[in-house]
């Protein structure tokens, strides 16, 4: 017994100890590994957002903190019928963009994604309005889009056509401004897009074609179904970023002509940094989280759905 | 920095002085850089703080301090961080910054920052305290927001020190005198002077065949110069379209920068001035100072808005998304028989192809004050006043950008020796006389006898035109020196306050609302801000700012 209890009490008396410091060690490895990430999440979410509450509460004057106004600055987001025209035309221009974006990327993805001659220079050249600052595209935009001896408008009159007067009438302003969004981003569904078909295992398609489906037939009952997570995840990703736009309508429009191209980001933006309304801000950013999140809870549930949808099929 | 480059690219092409091949070769390398552009942008703007615009010898302006030696170095071992926007402004602060080393043994660290985001960087440093910035260059209208703010350094004190270059606050006109002062304290050390003038092509008015031609048209001489907004109007009709261009090209009646969030609502005030103002109410403007009321529904501001919306429509309709750079090359280009700007285009009018410029006009551009009306709505009596003359008003309207010292300066009296330094005679008649630093004339010595007592031949000697000159010294004199100015705001929240009428103007110009409705929505977001703001601490701010009992 004390032979076989001896190492049991040697490993109660030595080994315990071992093992909870060795435990101890493992929990202090882990909080190396977890601790910047969760330090980072502290300063740079958490703290923000908290901080952003507490200053929503409060009105300001001259860049000072003023007084303690409770909700006031959430009640005027409803009274301020500036911002409610923003959120629409905002909901009107992420709708259009998107689409456009989604539909445009897509069907570029389906040509490239095939071997032809110069085909990767191509796909670099495609991709590179992507890498540009939107502010550097806007400042483009407001170029090719002036309307004296602009280049789009020279194009139009070498073609016998009237120039169009992109950033001084509303309504072709607004057009302007989504143009260059669509410029910029559509790249950004292309290239995911062709990823993702890239991914895509050849020989369903392959027997599908020689079952005798056409093409369209092969798009739309096995590209598109099996690309669906992904598309939805770009659409997901694209809402996102588009209901926060900011650079393209201060580089091109500043908002105008009026309010046409005024946009929710930019009332955000020029809420805080040129009326140093920081209260009124703070509410209005968290009204654009709120939106945001709720889109986003439906898009992710739908995601989600798609790919339990996937798993239960396998 | 890239928009005037791709611009400019662009019209260079289209004039003939790039070859196609010439063109792509440039734009493929503005293309290849582009997306580097995003990655690179923090660290070239930190290059371009340490690369100041060159200044050419024969327009350098002199030095007047004496370098110093040991003890003798008044500020040895300080730093002077100077905010400034990084705009043509800031010239004389590089131009300065060896001969103030030298003479004071500190060093001037120069931060530039965009336009819009000069004053929020000021802002957000003075609020929480910092003094990141000892010195910095500010528009005229945010001195309410900083001195109520209790932000900044009176400079009375340091007037008369002979520690400091010595520069007087009696050689700046009155009227600008009154901006660089708030509530009987002075903040502001003189540098640029603005208000808008009216500029016209002196060779059209002069044209005996449009001068016949303008009289059947319009029924009476064609008038040089202008004296009213309805005169304008007429003369704009007559010329827009006629072919007085460039190779012949149709012109415009006028230019004007229009463009939302930029400059437009300064066009409505000096436009609107003498609708409202006159010398039966020489200041009742914006608000009613007994309850902060808005005034701008007013007769006076809804004829004034009228007339300006039929005015805008005499010019190229591009010109609604307009800044200033964009009308300024219209009119430099030939283009305009007319607009009314600051004084920057009177210099630039001077900067010829041969001299680097753009000018097509030097020589031919002639400057007034701007033109009035023959009666006002009087806000005070609450009935039109008819006048016998022309009710002309001076105005001040633009940015008249001046340092002012940070309270959180760690370096303040280092900070007022620059500024001092840069607001000397000899410096500041030399950046005035060369325009294109955007320093503009407003003090004594920047006008010639009779007014003042400066010299047209520094003019002459900078590349001015002697005539463009004699009549442009001649119309800014008279515009700051007329007893009548226009109310320029300074209160807390001023800038929102014109963002609401520059918007609601852009919407009646682009015919989204009526003129009327225009002024109603922009007096309701008028009672929205001030609401906000506190009605109390707005109206005691308004009322000191203006010197109201």
């Amino acid at each position: 017994m004390s032979e076989t209890t001896a190492p049991d009490s040697i490993g109660s008396t030595l080994g315990a100890p071992n093992t909870a410091r060795a435990s101890r060690k493992r929990d202090r490895t882990r909080w190396y590994f977890i601790g910047p990430a969760i330090i980072w999440i502290l300063l740079f979410t958490l703290f923000p957002l908290l901080y952003a509450i507490r200053t929503s509460f409060y009105a300001f004057r001259s860049g000072k903190m003023l007084r303690w106004v409770g909700f006031d600055n959430y009640r005027n987001l409803w009274e301020d019928e500036a911002l409610r025209s923003d959120l629409q035309r905002t909901i009107v221009y992420v709708t259009v963009v998107v689409v456009v974006e989604m539909v445009l990327g897509f069907l570029l993805a389906l040509l490239f994604n095939r071997q032809m001659r110069g085909v990767s220079s191509l796909r670099t050249i495609m991709v590179l309005p992507l890498f540009a600052s939107p502010i550097a595209l806007g400042y483009l935009g407001k170029t090719i889009f002036y309307e004296i001896d602009g280049p789009v408008n020279r194009a139009i009159e070498a073609l016998g056509g009237n120039g169009i007067p992109w950033l001084s009438d509303p309504t072709w302003a607004f057009v302007a401004i989504m143009i260059v969004d669509i410029w910029q981003w559509t790249p950004f569904v292309f290239l995911v897009s062709l990823a993702g078909l890239q991914a895509l295992p050849q020989d369903i398609t392959e027997a599908a074609e020689v079952d005798g489906a056409s093409a369209l037939q092969r798009l739309f009952s096995i590209t598109l179904p099996l690309m669906a997570p992904i598309l939805w995840l770009i659409l997901l990703l694209r809402t996102i970023d588009a209901f926060k736009v900011v650079d393209i309508v201060i580089s091109m429009t500043l908002g105008g002509p009026g309010r046409a191209t005024e946009l929710y980001g930019f009332y955000v933006f020029r809420t805080a940094r040129r009326f140093f309304n920081y209260g009124s801000a703070a509410a209005q950013g968290y009204l654009l989280l709120v939106i945001v999140m709720i889109l986003v809870s439906l898009l992710w549930g739908r995601i989600r759905n798609l790919y339990e949808h996937d798993v239960e099929a396998r | 920095m890239s928009q005037p480059t791709i611009h400019e690219l662009y019209r260079a092409l289209v004039s003939g002085q790039l070859s196609r091949r010439q063109f792509i070769a440039k734009a493929a390398a503005i293309g290849i850089t582009a997306p580097a552009l995003g990655f690179f942008l923090k660290a070239a703007e930190a290059r371009a703080q340490d690369e100041p615009t060159p200044v050419p010898a024969d327009v350098a302006a002199p030095a007047v301090a004496t370098p110093c030696e040991g003890d003798g170095c008044l500020f040895a071992g300080q730093t002077v961080t100077f905010l400034t926007p990084n705009e043509t402004i800031q010239v004389p602060i590089f131009e300065v910054r060896d001969e103030f080393e030298a003479a004071t043994g500190a060093k001037l660290d120069i931060v530039l920052a965009a336009m819009n985001d000069t004053l929020p960087n000021l802002l957000q440093d003075v609020a929480n305290g910092t003094g990141a910035y000892d010195a910095s260059i500010i528009g005229a209208w945010w001195l309410g927001e900083l001195v109520e703010g209790d932000y900044l350094i009176a400079i009375d004190d340091w007037l008369a020190d002979d520690r400091f270059p010595q520069w007087s606050l009696d050689s700046v006109l009155p009227a600008i005198r009154n901006l660089m002062q708030y509530d009987g304290k002075t903040y502001e050390i003189a540098y640029d002077s603005d208000g808008q003038a009216f500029y016209y092509r002196r060779d059209l008015f002069t044209d005996p065949d449009h001068q016949t031609a303008f009289k059947a048209e319009a029924g009476y001489d064609l008038p040089d110069p202008p004296t009213t907004w309805d005169q304008v109007i007429d003369i704009a009709k007559y010329f827009n379209g006629k072919p007085f261009g460039p190779d012949g090209e149709a012109g415009s009646g006028i230019t004007m920068h229009l463009a939302v969030g930029q400059q437009a609502m300064f066009h409505f005030m000096t436009f609107s001035a003498p609708f409202v103002i006159g010398p039966d109410n020489p200041q009742l403007y914006w608000f009613s100072p007994d309850d902060m009321t808005p005034l701008i529904t007013s007769p006076g501001h809804v004829q004034a808005i009228n007339y300006l919306v039929e005015l805008s429509k005499l010019g190229p309709e591009a010109m609604m998304a307009w800044g200033l750079t964009e009308s300024w090359d219209y009119f430099l280009s030939g283009k305009a028989a007319m607009t009314f700007t600051w004084g920057d285009l009177g210099a630039l009018a001077q900067e010829t192809p041969e001299r680097g410029g753009k000018s097509l006009v030097k020589g031919m551009t002639k400057t007034v004050q701007c033109p009035g009306t023959m009666s006002y709505y009087n806000i005070v009596a609450g009935a039109d006043a008819p006048t016998d003359a022309p009710n002309i008003v001076g105005n001040t309207t633009g940015g008249s950008w001046a340092p002012v010292i940070s309270k959180f300066a760690k370096s303040p009296e280092a900070a007022y020796y620059v500024c001092a330094l840069m607001a000397t005679e000899p410096k500041a008649k030399a950046y005035a006389a060369r325009g294109f630093d955007g320093v503009d004339p407003g003090r004594t010595f920047d006008f010639p006898p009779p007014d003042g007592t400066g010299n047209i031949e520094d003019y002459v000697k900078a590349g001015w035109d002697e005539q463009d000159a004699k009549d442009y010294t001649n119309a800014y004199f008279q515009t700051f020196s007329n007893p009548l100015q226009f109310p320029y705001l300074r209160i807390p929240g001023t800038f929102e306050y014109w963002l609401a009428l520059d918007t609601h103007l852009s919407e009646a110009m682009t015919g989204q609302s009526s003129p009327e409705d225009a002024l109603n929505a922009a007096a309701s977001e008028f009672e929205d801000i001030t609401e906000r703001f506190g009605r109390d601490l707005q109206l005691d701010s308004y009322k000191r700012s203006f010197g109201f009992e």
